[in-house]
């Protein structure tokens, strides 16, 4: 369902998106089309882009066309959720080790939903990092490796 | 018949009618004589105001001719008060007359020097209106002749900037302390900046995993 969502494909749309989106979560979604978690994860954020359209803006990101995003940041696992607000970094603490990113995919569309509304009323009070509201049950596990620079 | 009922209500005579009714031919004549003498007054009088002003601009003009001749004088005036004065003297008592009633020589030199610098002001000639007028003779305002060339320029803001004050307004609206309030969209960055990133593997403040990736960047591209 990745055609339905609109594509970011190079480092200057993606910095184009980060500024000009204003008042609105930005979601980047970072992952390979062709991907089987991926594919899972695009159903849910077409399927509530649009009650969502008040709240939040998605787009999706191959990583292999944005490495130096993908290497600034640190996207090992495929999909990755990175939140912005007002060009503004959001973390999201899920009860996982990463708190800069969402690895994984959502297991209904209630928990997206409700995500993205925990980061923007956050954002709102001027919260930085922000608890999910999801249960850790149904968050991805993986492990986070440590790269030696 | 209306003139017949005047008279029979009043009771005068008949004989006197006939003397007091004005037939209608002496009638037009007379409104006809009448617009033309006034108009013939009105014209001797324009006439006659304009002469007057004629009559001040010229004795004005001759004053500061005066002046400026006597201040040229001034400076001699140590050397031979006595030459100076006269020529001086008489050319203003001609054209002071009302002003300074026999002018005390030397005295009056002074006097006109404070107001030649006192002169500051820039002259930009008389205004002749020939035709039009002015406010003193009450023509008529130059905002409310302007018939012609009516270009329908709109006062005030477009529609399109009506909008964007509307957006302002909600965004005002807005808790101030959100995140990125102060956030410039329009900024223009370069190609290598890098969002506000809080990365994985950094203690400290955002921005140092920003400079952290440039150096680490850096060094990957020197290997």
């Amino acid at each position: 369902m990745s055609f339905l969502l609109p594509k970011l494909s190079s480092k200057k749309e993606v910095d184009q998106a980060i500024k000009s989106v204003a008042e609105k979560v930005l979601v980047l979604r970072f992952g390979r089309d062709s991907d089987a978690v991926c594919l899972q994860l695009d159903d849910i954020l077409a399927k509530t882009a649009h009650d969502l359209s008040k709240m939040a803006v998605i787009y999706l990101v191959d990583v292999n066309k944005v490495p130096v995003y993908t290497q600034y940041f640190d996207i090992s696992y495929i999909p990755s959720t990175v939140f912005f607000f007002n060009g503004q970094h959001m973390k999201v603490d899920y009860g996982s080790p990463d708190h800069t990113k969402f690895v994984g995919s959502f297991k209904t569309k209630q928990d997206f939903i409700d995500l993205i509304e925990v980061i923007y009323r956050g954002a709102m009070r001027g919260k930085l990092i922000v608890r999910s509201p999801i249960d850790p049950k149904n968050i991805p596990k993986y492990d986070l490796l440590y790269q030696g620079i | 018949r209306e003139a017949a009922r005047f008279w029979r209500e009043n009771r005068a005579e008949a004989a006197l009618r006939e003397r007091c009714v004005v037939p209608p031919e002496e009638y037009e004549r007379f409104v006809r004589a009448l617009e033309a003498a006034l108009a013939e007054h009105e014209r001797r009088n324009e006439e006659r105001i304009r002469q007057m002003a004629a009559d001040i601009r010229e004795a004005e003009r001759r004053q500061r001719d005066t002046v400026r001749a006597a201040l040229q004088v001034e400076p001699e005036l140590c050397a031979g008060p006595s030459v100076c004065s006269p020529p001086a003297g008489p050319e203003r008592d001609s054209c002071y007359g009302a002003e300074q009633p026999g002018p005390s020589g030397i005295q009056t030199g002074p006097d006109l020097a404070w107001m030649e610098p006192g002169q500051a002001l820039t002259f930009i000639g008389h205004q002749e209106t020939e035709g039009k007028g002015n406010v003193h003779t009450g023509a008529k305002p130059p905002w409310l002749t302007e018939e012609e060339d009516e270009t329908k320029q709109q006062i005030g803001p477009s529609y399109e900037e009506f909008l964007k004050q509307k957006e302002k307004q909600k965004l005002k609206k807005l808790p101030a302390g959100r995140v990125g309030a102060n956030f410039d969209h329009t900024s223009q960055t370069s190609s290598s900046w890098l969002p506000s990133f809080g990365r994985v593997w950094n203690h400290g403040r955002r921005w140092q995993s920003r400079h952290q990736f440039r150096t680490e960047s850096g060094e990957k591209k020197q290997k």
